[in-house]
């Protein structure tokens, strides 16, 4: 069936009551257009969040308030985001940068998605509006479960990291614009290491087993390389044209001791 | 929702089309507008050829709902120049053979348009990452880069006002 109807709403409020009519939300249309186009998806409403004005960056006390319709490459151009800068340049090429959205990153199945790794890193928090009301949520639990019908997320929130803190490395085929085959995000705070991974099972994952080990150790090769064979407990790889779930898991260890030790 | 009439400023004039719901800026500007420099290739995204500047920023064309850029201003290679002369990057892109099939060509210069005018002298690697979503099969990409330095080269040298 065709499409029916696309809403542009230019208000917050709007976006939630064309959503709650069964409208799917989308950000940039880089994931949701190729699935119209090629009759893919049964959806007859789009909710566009292109003019809902949930694009913008905003930096206070530490803390970065992202709009879920921020594209990837506004989120490179805010200064206080530079850290995400070398992370934001392995996704995609610059023209689709200027189309995908934060908001969107969290929906997108991997091993796309590699801004969400990054989030689920940083321990970011979700802003969600919905029918009810708004209501926050870990990006963890955004990645796991996704929210609820009608719901829209509107925002994401992220503690900067101190400087040195912040590790990224990502495995792919080409130096530019390939998908993940193994990408490794890390964020260090008050001794608190976390590690979270894209490439390696349907969802962005935290490596809690190499955090585990990790914890308390310097980071050396060795101890790097045992904690990234830890982590294949964590993971739940799968085959793709960029890589089987089995080399996947062979170069795990290689690609996180490169994320700390490049 | 019916068919509406979409407002655009493509290549500075103002044009008014009948839009069916979700129909793609590639299609409006093809179909409704007769401007068929940028190409539908892969239709996901992933090849580049319906890159066009939306607000002065490259987009691929084909993941663009129409009536989310209303009103908005729009560039497409047709647009590049006026009065038919060619402009740095074109006269670059034939002098340094940089075009076989001329199917990815009109892609490649909007983005190296958007590029030299946000950077009027990149590195090389600022113009491999530029070209980084537009895929070429003829070429093999090099001459496509040597084409956009050189046109930076002359854009700088000659100044021109733009």
């Amino acid at each position: 069936m065709a499409i029916q109807a696309v809403h542009v709403p230019e208000s917050l409020d709007g976006v939630v009551a064309c959503s709650a009519r069964g409208g799917r939300i989308m950000g940039g249309g880089t994931v949701v257009m190729p699935q119209l186009t090629s009759g893919s998806t049964a959806v007859t409403e789009l909710v566009s969040l292109r003019r809902a004005g949930l694009g913008g960056v905003e930096v206070r006390d530490g803390v970065a308030t992202i709009g879920a319709a921020a594209t990837l490459t506004a989120v490179g151009e805010h200064p206080a985001l530079a850290f995400l800068r070398p992370a934001l340049r392995t996704i995609a090429s610059p023209t689709i940068r200027n189309q995908a959205t934060v908001g969107g990153n969290l929906f997108v199945a991997q091993p796309y998605g590699d801004l969400a790794v990054c989030l689920l890193a940083l321990d970011a928090t979700c802003e969600i509006a919905g029918p009810a009301g708004r209501r926050d949520a870990p990006v963890a639990d955004v990645l796991a479960a996704g929210i609820a019908a009608g719901e829209v997320v509107v925002a994401v929130r992220v503690t900067l990291p101190e400087p040195g803190a912040w590790h990224y490395h990502k495995a792919m085929r080409r130096r530019l614009n390939s998908a993940a085959i193994v990408t490794v995000a890390s964020v260090t705070s008050a001794g608190d290491r976390r590690i979270a991974l894209g490439g390696l099972a349907p969802r962005p994952v935290r490596a809690v087993s190499a955090e585990r080990l990790l914890s308390g150790r310097p980071l050396t090769p060795e101890n790097l390389t045992e904690a990234g064979e830890a982590a294949r407990a964590d993971i739940d790889p799968f085959d793709d044209a960029y890589a089987s779930a089995w080399y996947r898991a062979r170069v795990l260890p290689v690609h996180l001791r490169r994320a700390f030790l490049p | 929702m019916p068919s509406q009439i979409v407002s655009l400023v493509v290549n500075g004039e103002r044009r008014e089309f009948i839009a069916a719901p979700g129909a793609t800026l590639l299609a409006c500007l093809r179909e409704s507008l007769g401007l068929i420099a940028a190409k539908r290739g892969c239709a996901q995204g992933a090849c580049g050829t319906c890159t066009v500047l939306v607000d002065g920023r490259p987009e691929a064309a084909c993941l663009v709902a129409v009536e989310t850029v209303a009103d908005g201003s729009v560039r497409t290679l047709e647009g590049v120049t006026s009065g038919g002369e060619l402009d740095e990057v074109q006269s670059a892109f034939i002098d340094c053979f940089a075009t076989q099939c001329g199917f990815c060509t009109s892609g490649m210069i909007m983005v190296a348009e958007a590029l030299l005018d946000r950077n009027p002298d990149p590195s090389e690697d600022d113009v491999i990452e530029a070209i980084s979503g537009n895929v070429c099969r003829c070429t093999g990409y090099r001459p496509i880069v040597i084409a956009i330095m050189e046109a930076a080269r002359r854009r700088r040298e000659q100044a021109v006002p733009r």
